[in-house]
């Protein structure tokens, strides 16, 4: 798929809490190319939301380096890594706690265009405009803008998240367990959304999941992860059909229909 | 916010609260209007005994200053100085604490030093300081009274603070490219606010007997009747005219009563509605 977009070295990652040192990130290597889902693998605590952070600049990394485009990513400060902050979005777990509780959708969606000065080329009338354009992108009503987003239900509201993590036009989106607190029915229909506007834009995504079964429906490859250290990865199919580490195989056991389902071709 | 209203007005606390606030901004209002005259100047015989006359139903101090008058104007005095004081104080204090709650590190360490420095010193005995240096007029009264009364909504909103800035909303805002600064006053400090509110009947409260006792001392404003001048000049004649001390000492009783019911109505109805969500 191209040269590598996003090139990972060496991540490395400790916490210190109440003198103890947990090592959440050891020694974390990838590549993503543009327009490619990595799919992140593993069981809790195994440092996937570290890694997620890391890569947007929450979290600093003890060593190691993020290379994006070409450009060091770790090296930007400031306003500059503000300005840049635009090429890479993030959807988190739970929506409800991903926006100011006393944002409107309209609200939360201007955020991103008027910082990123998108669509206020002169006029501020067109910011309106993108956000009814986003809203229509991500299958919601333009009239949704004047909502609250504490009104709207929990799969709308990952609809309103992903719309903002449009807002800025990203090369990447890093999801972090963001289907895992929906609804079976609603997961669907989200997994879908993601798939169409991937195709449509080329957007590179790092889909975090514990899961599996749904990690199989979006990502082209996978990255198991145990214990802070990347143990497995190659294209989704092969790993699943024939995991190599201890871990990608308790993976593959713990979700029973990956075995019967692994020859429908997903 | 209509639930919110409904549960407040059920609340016996609050309702009582209500009346006893609503009566004393009546007063602080109207006194001009009532009593457009000086309330310092001379209106007939000194030391007439209240319920005697019917033009001057509170009666005369020792000057035949009417003081029904002197009542009503002194609300005025006391609500002033407790609502900007406590306005002072919360915004002064809220700043603080976000700033220091959400920078951390150093800034946090120096900022927090100035709040145990300011929270040693009794707050009277700061007002009082500050008074006798700088001279008694209304705006140095509300400053002072702020003084003591900041320290406490700098420490809450800072805890606050400390948590809401851990949550994915303001990882949200940082991923956008948001200002720190920005997300500081427009993410954070709104939301850390709530509980900061419960501690204004609190500030106010303290602030109106702040402002009483600076009065006694003859260290408010000259120009203007207070409940504190006025019990101040009663104690002259405490034994032959004890309304004097007393009208004005009711008045205070009720104003502090008055915005405790009211804030503990507001924390009960807020916490309901905390409790909802
Ligand atoms: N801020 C922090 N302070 C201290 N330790 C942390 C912190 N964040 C994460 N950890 C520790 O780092 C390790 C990796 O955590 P992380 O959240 O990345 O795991 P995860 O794979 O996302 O797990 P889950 O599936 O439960 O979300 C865990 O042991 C966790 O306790
Ligand atoms: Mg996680």
């Amino acid at each position: 798929m191209g040269e590598p977009f996003v090139t990972a070295r060496g991540l490395r990652k400790v916490f210190h809490s109440r003198g103890r040192d947990v090592t959440a990130l050891d020694d974390v290597s990838f590549t993503l190319a543009r327009g490619e889902t990595l799919g992140l693998v593993g069981p809790s605590g195994s440092g996937k939301s570290t890694l997620a952070r890391v890569l947007m600049r929450l979290i600093e990394p003890d060593a190691g380096a993020i290379s994006i485009d070409g450009e060091d990513w770790l090296a930007l400060r400031g306003r500059a890594l503000r300005q840049r902050r635009g090429a890479i979005q993030m959807v988190f777990q739970e929506p409800l706690a991903a926006f100011n509780p006393r944002a409107t959708i309209g609200g939360a969606l201007d955020d991103p265009l008027r910082i990123h000065g998108i669509a206020d080329r002169a006029d501020r009338a067109e910011r309106p405009r993108r956000i009814a354009e986003l809203l229509e992108r991500v299958g919601l009503p333009a009239g949704f803008a004047q909502r609250a987003v504490h009104e709207v239900s929990g799969g709308q509201r990952q609809r309103v998240a992903i719309a903002r993590a449009l807002a800025t036009r990203p090369a990447l989106i890093v999801l972090d367990e963001a289907v895992s607190a929906l609804d079976v029915s609603v997961r669907g229909t989200i997994l879908e959304l993601l798939a169409d506007v991937q195709k449509s834009d080329g957007i590179a995504y790092v889909f975090v999941s514990h899961d599996l079964a749904v990690v199989r429906v979006i990502a082209h490859r996978v990255a198991i992860m145990d214990a802070g250290r990347i143990v497995e990865t190659g294209p989704t199919p092969g790993v699943i059909a024939d995991p190599q580490s201890a871990m990608g195989r308790a993976l593959v056991a713990a979700v029973p229909r990956l075995d019967f389902g692994r020859d429908d071709g997903a | 916010m209509r639930r919110f209203a409904l549960r407040f007005l059920r609340s016996p606390e609050g309702m009582v609260g209500l009346v006893l606030l609503a009566c004393l901004v009546a007063m602080a209002l109207l006194a001009p209007f009532v009593f457009p005259r000086d309330p310092l100047s001379i209106v007939g015989r000194p030391l007439i005994a209240p319920f005697t006359d019917a033009s001057l139903p509170l009666g005369t101090d020792r000057l035949g200053r009417d003081v029904l008058a002197g009542l009503m104007h002194g609300a005025r005095a006391s609500l002033l100085v407790g609502v900007f004081a406590a306005l002072v104080a919360v915004a002064v204090g809220t700043v603080v604490g976000t700033v220091a709650g959400f920078a951390g590190g150093l800034i946090d360490e120096a900022l927090m030093r100035v709040v145990d420095a300011f929270q040693v010193v009794p707050a009277f005995l700061l007002a009082l300081a500050f008074v006798s240096v700088t001279g008694p007029s209304l705006p140095v009264i509300v400053f002072a009274v702020a003084l003591g009364a900041w320290t406490g909504p700098a420490r809450l909103a800072r805890a606050e603070v400390l948590s809401i800035r851990e949550r994915d909303y303001v990882a949200a805002a940082r991923a956008i490219g948001m200002h720190p600064a920005e997300i500081a006053f427009k993410e954070v400090l709104p939301n850390a606010l709530p509980p900061v509110l419960a501690l204004v009947s609190v500030i106010v409260a303290s602030a109106v007997l702040i402002e009483a006792a600076l009065s006694f001392l003859n260290l408010g404003d000259p120009n203007i009747v207070t409940w504190g001048s006025m019990i101040a000049e009663g104690r002259n004649v405490l034994r032959t005219a004890p309304f004097l001390s007393i009208v004005p000492g009711f008045g205070l009783v009720l104003t502090v009563l008055g915005v405790y019911l009211f804030g503990e109505g507001l924390v009960e109805a807020m916490a309901h509605r905390r409790g909802r969500q």
